[in-house]
């Protein structure tokens, strides 16, 4: 090192610089080292978790509640990326601000402008690639460490090689890129600029237009109108406020977005599949729409039955029968039956424009979209229980009878977009695609088509399957199956049925919320190096004010002043911009629980509070530990 | 913060400073470093003591003893009648914020705060809370320290000299019975210097204040009631100029 240090030359300048200014090059490389490791860490999870959900939900979820989950997923992983170049782009831009004192002097001393800014470029640039690289090995080695074969959700699927390689190279390769780019432009900036301007550091960090009319409070004291002249008289102040702002903004839109979203994908089952309703059935047809059912949440095979079967078959008069039973609310009758259909997509008109003013129409042919076994559900319109989540509502009296609504796991696939040029032949028949839904019957591969057409296609007059929905009274499953066994019919709650499928969901996104934890987790360190930079920054006030009797009580508040009011003014701006994100544009029809959105609003404001906390206790223990001798010239 | 009904009873007639055998002593890498080696000296109310010294004599150590920033490693200081040994860190803040004034040889004011700002801070840390009174006899501190047309300027957009003038009147902001200098002229002109070495003088006469200046200025030490020669931590003289002794 000492003969590093004694060369002349950028690298020479550059590591005796970086040595001298020891504890504000540690913080520097910290910050950026902290920034750069998490963000590669997070995204690599959010890639991880990723490729697990979707192996896994090849299998069991539908396509809708999978997209939904994706979808969320990759907003975060943008959002993490956006909130790690922003903050190191902050970092390097502040680390810069404070070599300017230096570097004006240097050019004041009569340096060439194109040697400075070598010389500071490559300082920088020290600092930056290091901090890139130790960011990239501890993002590694957390990684590496990770053990997920215990977790039950994703044992199944098993370790994925090289998964992160890529994110490994790009997500440092890019902050350093940016680092860089930041540095030279704050450099050339700095070097142009007068000498003058340069060496007077209080200047060039003052504001000097907000000298004016300082916020004073005296209700809080003199510590609290001291940190408003601190905080406001800086002139990065503004800039400080919107990166901050802008971290914890997207913070929040990743952690209240998890939670809108869970609830959403929860309430899509929910909707489907009702509480306090009952499934009456012959056994044979009950235990196979309870593999149905369950289909969303676990694996297993379905055997071949026949659905049609004599002794399957519910009469309409004994269907009503359960509808006298009192606190009998609605009967759901169904037919179900399983069959292999076939897609298309309608010839029609297609016009496009050319350059000129000339339409030109064309006929597009049908088109095979394929084949695949479904789920068939004839349903009474006016008597579902569902009330499903549907792209254009769900079948009406007024529908025609060829008419289906599809199930989001054949959307994209069997049934293509726009639906009215959709069609689905089934049992000799070709039906019009009306609408998608989320359901998780057979795990959203599942049409539902009015009951009468599917009887008369199959030559039935009765149901299959009835749906009751009761109320909350216990009497009400005593009489009813005392009804059903009379017919010869099982009788079972949906409810457990619904609590497995939520359990399924649960297990998903108490994985995921990892991610906007660890990210909120990332903006508390973008802030504990705001915190450290500024404390650096005006370390020698802090000391005078030591020195001239302010105890450790007034530092404290002064310093809590200081770091939580930017974090207050902050929050006061991204929480509602937030919030405002999540309900409106994150997801479509979305479920918002003013309970979760206070629950992330708490965690937020309570993490980021501590932080400023812990740093203010951990910087005013570090005033007093100072003395005259500290005071720099 | 500590409040006025806080504060200690550190009134002892006669004697401002009291040093009995008092030694301090550093530990830099490992070794011990002796920057006082048993002093013993007292310095009356209403004097201006001068220290006086070589570079590392141990001037600045004397005056951080003196304002309770530091401790004697051995011996005895007592300094308007407190006893500094015994004392915590929070009773020596509330004793500096009320009974001490500090001018600063690099003038060290608040970066963010303006000239009266800065002076109107310190009455805030002796616990001063009639914010109409502090504010009136700011303006007469900064009248009276001649900056009344600087009053709302920066420290950073103040000259030297004035920057100094600001940091006396911060000294008295509070009314301390004890002020202590570090060089005060050590960074400016000899006019400048000369500007401040009779605001001093103003200070004493019109205040009453002792005063205790580490300096290597002339000027300042014919100002002197008793002038102490520190020489490798050690108190080479002591000598009371014979306009004191007449």
């Amino acid at each position: 090192m000492e003969v590093w240090g004694a060369l002349i030359g950028p690298l020479g300048f550059a590591v005796k610089s970086l040595r001298r200014r020891g504890f504000h090059s540690y913080l520097a490389f910290l910050g950026l080292a902290l920034t750069v490791a998490t963000t590669t860490f997070l995204l690599l999870l959010g890639q991880d978790l990723s490729t697990r959900l979707g192996i896994d939900s090849s299998m069991r979820s539908t396509f809708g509640i999978s997209w939904l989950i994706f979808a969320y997923l990759v907003l975060a992983l943008g959002l993490i990326g956006i909130v790690g170049l922003l903050s190191t782009s902050y970092l390097v831009s502040s680390m810069i601000s404070q070599r300017m004192r230096d570097i004006g002097v240097i050019k004041a001393a009569g340096a060439l402008p194109r040697r400075l800014l070598s010389y500071v470029t490559f300082e920088a640039l020290l600092v930056i690639v290091s901090s890139c690289l130790v960011g990239a090995l501890s993002a590694l080695l957390v990684y590496a460490s990770w053990s997920w074969p215990s977790i039950s959700l994703f044992k199944q699927v098993g370790p994925i090689a090289n998964a992160g390689a890529t994110i490994l190279i790009v997500v440092p390769m890019i902050s350093f890129l940016l680092a860089y780019v930041v540095a030279s432009f704050r450099v050339r900036r700095i070097v142009g600029s007068s000498s003058v301007d340069a060496i007077s550091k209080q200047l060039a960090n003052l504001d000097l237009k907000s000298l004016g009319n300082p916020l004073r409070i005296r209700r809080f004291g003199s510590a609290f109108n001291l940190a408003t002249r601190n905080v406001s008289r800086d002139r990065g102040f503004n800039k400080t406020l919107l990166s901050i702002g802008v971290c914890i903004c997207l913070s929040m839109v990743v952690l209240s977005g998890a939670l809108v979203s869970a609830d959403t994908s929860a309430s899509y089952v929910v909707r489907a599949m009702p509480p306090h309703v009952l499934i009456v059935a012959n056994s044979n047809i009950y235990n196979q729409y309870v593999s149905l059912a369950t289909s969303f949440s676990r694996i297993a095979p379905l055997p071949p039955i026949d659905y049609g079967n004599e002794s399957y078959i519910i009469s309409p008069q004994n269907a009503s029968a359960f509808r006298a039973i009192p606190g009998v609310q609605t009967v759901d009758t169904r037919l179900i039956t399983m069959s292999s259909i076939t897609g298309y997509i309608k010839a029609h008109f297609a016009s496009n424009q050319d350059t000129g003013e000339n339409i030109n129409t064309q006929i597009i042919p049908e088109v095979d979209t394929g084949s695949t076994d479904a789920l068939i559900v004839g349903i009474n319109a006016t008597s579902a229980i569902g009330d499903w989540y549907t792209s254009d509502g769900f079948l009406q009296s007024v529908d025609a009878p060829y008419t289906m609504i599809a199930g989001d796991s054949l959307v994209g696939n069997i049934v293509q977009t726009p639906f009215n040029l959709s069609q689905v032949s089934a049992f000799g028949y070709r039906y019009d695609v009306k609408s998608a839904l989320v359901d998780p019957l057979n795990a959203g591969r599942v049409l539902y088509a009015p009951v009468q057409t599917l009887q008369k296609s199959l030559g039935l007059t009765g149901f299959n399957v009835l749906l009751l929905k009761v109320n909350n009274d216990p009497t009400v499953l005593s009489s009813v199956s005392q009804l059903a066994s009379s017919f010869g019919f099982t009788v079972g709650s949906q409810d457990p049925i619904l609590k497995s499928n939520l359990a399924f969901l649960n297990g998903i996104w108490s994985h995921i919320f990892l991610i906007p934890i660890l990210s909120l987790s990332l903006t508390c360190g973008i802030l504990l190096s705001y915190l450290a930079t500024n404390f650096s920054r005006r370390f020698n006030d802090y000391v005078v004010l030591k020195v001239l009797g302010a105890n450790v009580w007034y530092r404290l508040r002064l310093l809590l002043w200081e770091s939580w009011g930017v974090i207050a003014i902050s929050m006061l701006i991204a929480i509602p911009v937030a919030w405002a994100v999540s309900i409106f544009f994150l997801i479509p029809d979305p479920i918002v629980s003013i309970a979760n959105l206070e629950l992330s609003t708490i965690v937020s404001a309570s993490a980021l509070s501590g932080v400023s906390v812990a740093s203010a206790a951990i910087l005013s223990r570090r005033i007093g530990l100072t003395t005259v001798k500290d005071l720099k010239p | 913060m500590a409040s006025q009904d806080e504060e200690i009873e550190i009134r002892a007639p006669g004697l401002a400073v009291d040093f009995v055998d008092v030694s301090r002593e550093y530990v830099v890498n490992g070794k011990i470093l002796k920057a006082l080696s048993s002093i013993t000296f007292n310095v009356k109310e209403q004097e201006v003591a001068v220290i006086v010294g070589p570079s590392g004599a141990g001037k600045t150590t004397v005056l951080n003893i003196i304002a309770g920033l530091e401790k004697p490693s051995q011996g005895e200081a007592r300094v308007l009648g407190l006893d500094l040994n015994g004392s915590n860190e929070h009773s020596l803040s509330a004793f500096r914020s009320a009974n001490i004034g500090f001018i600063f040889q690099s003038y060290n004011l608040v970066s963010t705060l303006t000239a009266e700002e800065n002076v109107e801070l310190m009455m805030e840390l002796a616990g001063w809370s009639d914010s109409g009174r502090n504010e009136k006899l700011t303006a007469e501190l900064i009248s009276m320290v001649g900056l009344t047309d600087r009053a709302k300027h920066l420290p950073a957009q103040l000259s030297g000299g004035e920057q100094q003038r600001v940091a006396i009147a911060r000294a008295i902001a509070n009314d301390p019975p004890l002020i202590l200098a570090d060089e005060p002229t050590g960074n400016l002109d000899q006019k400048t210097g000369l500007e401040i070495v009779k605001l001093l003088a103003r200070v004493k006469g019109e205040k009453g204040k002792t005063i205790v200046v580490t300096t290597h200025d002339d000027r300042i030490v014919e100002m002197a009631d008793v002038i102490f020669r520190l020489e490798n931590g050690s108190l080479g003289s002591v000598d009371r100029p014979a306009r004191v002794r007449s």
